[in-house]
């Protein structure tokens, strides 16, 4: 199905957006559709959108190259543990995409809730790093434990030679590392325990946001509609896109891979925590200036949400701590978009410009070059 | 330079007030009488058993607005918190310390009022006392040697505390100013202006109800953050009620910290009596302390 899309003569969406009426939210005239069908959108390339400066304001974040078949994948755990069967339904779809993978020898390795022992994952995923050969590093699984091998890992040949490396929640640890530090852009998405075991009677949406991964890496412009919540706070940004988890991104403070958020399109998700913890994060990022001078903030999924003891209920949601902890800006903020730990959670780019439309009756989250 | 506010006198008034979590006034009547026979006068805010419904004992207005009235009353000596739970966070940046650091007074507390320790030992350059809260005095608490060890403080009394000896602990000796709390909350103040700042302190952790991996997690942090290498000595308390994964983390919270400071040289004590447990004893944030473990104990000794 994409690559039927993708084929489709290029138009230049600009031009006569009326007369497409996919693009019929531009001019405020959308119809409401779902969101999957809007998702048929991310197949066009959307350079005519870019604005005139913007090469310039990403121009020290490196793109790796997008990928193209014969290419490999690397997959490796460098958080919790993955068996090899938990992986294989991954490791099948991308070759049936044309890829060769390359599966890690942390793949079935074991040291408690670790992929491997600290050394055993850092020196797998420092192969990945520095073999030429791999063009993208897809993350097994999350979990805990990047956090402790990344200062281990020497990230200058990715530096010099940049890739991607493909993952979410604690995989947010190379995602502020790999922006902050190495100044190299990433993929948040699912991981490989994700991949359906049968493609044919999975639900769209899991496959749907297992093929943005397979978009993300071969370079199709991400564009996301997204529909409204009557929480959201209106406005446009146009900025770097960063986030990821919000308690690895609390965690990171202090730290050389914390991210600056000044300027920049935040977006974070979490799961298991309690509403008073959530609340406390948001804390943490306000206290440490990293909602001060947003563009704008995307609200994912906060799923599976600790219940309060009953009596004493927090009193509050994700959207009213999101509105008070941010009360005082005045940028765009978005709630329940797909990226979480949930079924629709779709491939994001760390560090790449994007444009954040929130509108009464639109949403979108737009890749612009 | 820590300024240390002045010990009480008797006929002086404590504050008693909620800055974080709702708490029932019956909870704190055993801790009012205790301190009226100390010789105190108690000055009961109305965020203890407020008609708050919510998680808090009171909208941050109020809470923060109590605080800011007992922070500013000359005839308060000290604030003692009824308990923690969560939102100091919340209305740390919209107290006013301007007289408070002209007519310091103490304000006692753990878990989360670390924040308030952390803030003005960092930004009001303050000592406060990491103590027992009202909820301690109950169920004979009043009676035990750690709320005691709160009258003591108050009272100026210097202290001496020992600590069993424990098989990991590494000896030596050090001096330096005290500083610590919950690890959570030490954890959360990370990259925030309130932030500890460890170099050649003496610090002191607990915590209460966090996955084990979540333990290692924030210890990883602090030492990515910089906060351990330049220790002058570290202090473990008590980690209780800790939640276990269905995926064993395959440590224990010892050589969990014992890994991550492995690489250093400081004295380090397990097993402290400083926790949320009855096993807490008042310790002053900010003030110079002596650390010496040995191979049969560990003493800290106030200077």
């Amino acid at each position: 199905m994409p690559e039927e899309r993708k084929r489709r003569p290029l138009e230049h969406p600009n031009q006569n957006p009326k007369n497409n009426p996919d693009f019929s939210y531009l001019d405020g005239h959308m119809q409401r559709k779902s969101f999957l069908q809007l998702l048929g959108l991310g197949m066009l390339p959307l350079s005519g959108f870019a604005a005139p400066e913007a090469a310039n304001r990403v121009r020290h974040i490196k793109v790796p190259a997008y990928l193209k078949p014969g290419d490999t994948i690397g997959i490796a755990c460098p958080s919790g543990f993955s068996l090899p069967e938990t992986i294989q339904p991954a490791v099948e779809l991308i070759q049936s995409w044309g890829y060769t993978v390359k599966i890690g020898n942390t793949v079935g390795k074991r040291d408690f809730t670790f992929g491997g022992t600290d050394e055993e994952r850092a020196a797998d995923f420092q192969a990945m790093i520095d073999d030429p050969s791999v063009k993208a590093i897809l993350c097994a699984t999350g979990g805990y434990g990047a956090g402790r091998i990344i200062d281990r890992l020497n990230f200058d040949t990715l530096k010099r030679h940049p890739k991607w490396v493909i993952g979410f929640s604690d995989i947010t640890v190379f995602h502020s590392h790999l922006h902050q530090v190495c100044r190299v852009a990433s993929i948040h998405s699912k991981m490989c325990g994700s991949f359906p075991k049968d493609w044919a009677t999975a639900d769209q949406v899991q496959t749907d946001s297992i093929l943005s991964i397979k978009n993300a890496i071969e370079g199709v412009p991400v564009i996301y509609p997204v529909l409204p919540v009557p929480h959201n706070r209106t406005g446009i940004a146009e900025a770097q896109l960063v986030g990821g988890n919000l308690k690895i991104l609390e965690n990171m403070s202090g730290s050389v891979s914390s991210i600056s958020t000044d300027g920049k399109i935040l977006f974070v998700e979490d799961v298991g925590e309690p509403l008073y913890n959530i609340d406390r994060m948001f804390s943490n990022l306000l206290r440490s200036g990293r909602l001060t001078k947003l563009k704008g903030l995307i609200v994912g999924g906060f799923t599976n949400i600790k219940p309060d003891s009953p009596d004493a209920p927090f009193g509050r949601d994700i959207y009213t701590i999101v509105k008070e902890q941010t009360s005082r800006f005045d940028y765009p903020v978005c709630f329940d978009f797909p990226v979480g730990h949930q079924k629709n959670n779709f491939a994001l780019k760390c560090g790449l410009l994007h444009r954040l439309t929130v509108d009464t009756d639109q949403v979108t989250l737009q890749e612009i070059s | 330079m820590i300024q240390i506010p002045p010990y009480l006198r008797k006929g002086d008034t404590i504050g008693l007030t909620c800055p974080a979590g709702y708490m029932e006034s019956a909870k704190v009547q055993t801790c009012i009488q205790t301190l009226q026979s100390w010789g105190y006068e108690v000055m009961v805010g109305k965020t203890i058993g407020s008609k708050s419904k919510t998680y808090f004992s009171g909208t941050d207005g109020e809470r923060r607005d109590e605080f800011q009235a007992m922070l500013d009353d000359d005839s308060i000596k000290a604030i003692l918190c009824g308990r923690g739970g969560y939102g100091v966070s919340r209305i740390i940046d919209e107290l006013d310390f301007s007289r408070f650091k002209k007519h310091p007074k103490w304000v006692i507390g753990f878990s989360d009022i670390t924040v308030l320790h952390a803030h003005l030992n960092q930004r009001i350059k303050t000592a406060s006392l990491h103590a027992p809260m009202a909820n301690a005095f109950n169920d004979g608490g009043a009676k035990k040697i750690y709320v005691q060890s709160l009258q003591k403080a108050l009272k100026g009394i210097k202290s001496n505390y020992t600590a069993k000896a424990h098989a990991a602990n590494r000896t030596g000796t050090c001096e330096g100013k005290l500083i610590g709390g919950n690890l959570a909350l030490i954890a959360h103040l990370v990259g925030s202006k309130s932030a500890y700042k460890t170099r050649n302190r003496i610090l002191f952790l607990e915590d209460i109800g966090e996955y084990i991996y979540n333990i290692d997690r924030m210890m990883v942090q602090l030492k990515r953050a910089g906060m351990l290498s330049n220790l002058g000595g570290l202090i473990v308390g008590k980690f209780s009620d800790i939640h276990k994964t269905v995926r064993p983390f395959g440590q224990t919270v010892q050589q969990i910290i014992q890994s991550h400071v492995a690489e250093y040289d400081y004295p380090v004590c397990y097993d402290f009596p400083v926790s949320h447990e009855l096993e807490n004893i008042a310790l002053k944030v900010g003030v110079m302390h002596q650390l010496t473990v040995t191979k049969n104990r560990s003493v800290l000794k106030e200077l």
